[in-house]
């Protein structure tokens, strides 16, 4: 792309992310598990992380409370 | 023994070339009736993602894309044992082989446009503009004014939205041709005019490319970002709903996060 400013690399790095952090096979919350001492991390992992597209869907909504259902 | 999985292949064999997968460690196949789960063995625990993880897991999917049809998992999948993945391959069977199925020769390309919203939107107001040169001599009342504002606002939105349509509609009536199927986005910000994803058969990938140079072409004043092939990441879908599952091993923070589903389903979104 011209004039965004970043490199090839950099581009392709947020082009996988955007895939591998918010698309394909998701078993979490049925056998998925994490490994021993880091299991905070990888809870961090999976309520926090997000890949660009799934922040601009959430970006102007608030956050469901813990005790709302997610939409 | 924990296992990495990448990803669910249409073979039940072992994989033909060694692949190298996280911390160096050979990727293997854990095959289940006429498919196989792909996994390596991860001994140190995952710190943090890193480029290099990312890259890693990205390279063996893409490796596997070249032999066979590949429904790909998401980043940091970890089971606990080999027990556990046939389990889960026995739970999931039915829509593995139905992707499988559906993906079988086919890939995925990305595609996002940007267009110069600012001047398209200047363009719409300088017409409104016209069209609205003596609005203020009709009413002068604040209350008026700010409706009326408002609704010129709407207006603009409106019509930039259409131009935007009108746009994607183009492009993808082109791209489309060469398609099974996509994912289309519009405006998800003001300039990102388009953000699609268009599923597209191993046989096809010359023509798809074919047109969207066409259409680079045609539209010189838009900046385009087109990736792949890649593994259909965004053409998985499984039927089945994940269910919380008692005494398969589970840590304790996992009961953790079954307890609270909210934050589970919001990462989903």
């Amino acid at each position: 792309m011209d004039n965004i400013g970043l490199k090839s690399g950099d581009v392709t790095l947020v082009e996988i992310l955007d895939r591998v952090l918010d698309k394909g096979v998701i078993i979490a919350g049925d056998i998925v598990i994490s490994v021993a001492d880091v299991d905070l991390i990888y809870l961090g992992l999976k309520v926090l992380l997000s890949s660009v597209e799934t922040m601009e869907h959430l970006r102007g909504a608030p956050f469901p409370s813990p005790m709302q259902e997610a939409t | 023994m924990k296992l990495y999985l990448y990803g669910i292949i249409d073979s039940s064999s072992m994989i033909p070339e060694p692949i190298c997968g996280l911390e160096a460690s050979s990727v293997y196949n854990i095959p289940y009736c006429d498919i196989g789960a792909v996994v390596s063995e991860i001994n140190q625990p995952v710190q943090a993602v890193s480029k290099r993880l990312v890259l890693e897991h990205e390279a063996v999917t893409e490796k596997l894309m070249e032999k066979f049809t590949v429904l790909p998992f998401r980043l940091l999948t970890i089971l606990d044992g080999r027990e556990n993945v046939l389990s889960m391959m026995g739970d999931y069977y039915g829509d593995f082989r139905g992707n499988l199925d559906g993906l079988r020769g086919k890939v995925e390309f990305g595609i996002k446009v940007i267009w110069p919203a600012d001047k398209v939107k200047s363009r719409i107001i300088d017409a409104c503009g016209t069209k609205n040169r003596n609005a203020h001599l009709l009413d002068d009342s604040v209350e008026r004014r700010f409706v009326r504002e408002k609704f010129e606002e709407h207006k603009i939105d409106r019509a930039l939205r259409e131009k935007a349509d009108g746009y994607i509609h183009a492009m993808d009536v082109f791209l489309g041709k060469f398609a099974a199927a996509k994912r289309l986005e519009t405006l998800r910000t003001e300039n990102l005019l388009l953000s699609a994803v268009y599923l597209v058969t191993k046989d096809n990938q010359d023509n798809f490319r074919e047109a969207f140079e066409h259409i680079r072409t045609a539209r010189k004043d838009f900046k385009y970002l087109f990736s792949g092939p890649w593994p259909p990441y965004h053409f998985v879908t499984l039927r089945r709903k994940s269910q919380p599952r008692r005494n398969s091993g589970q840590t304790a923070i996992f009961d953790k996060v079954i307890l609270q589903p909210t934050l589970v389903e919001a990462d989903r979104t």
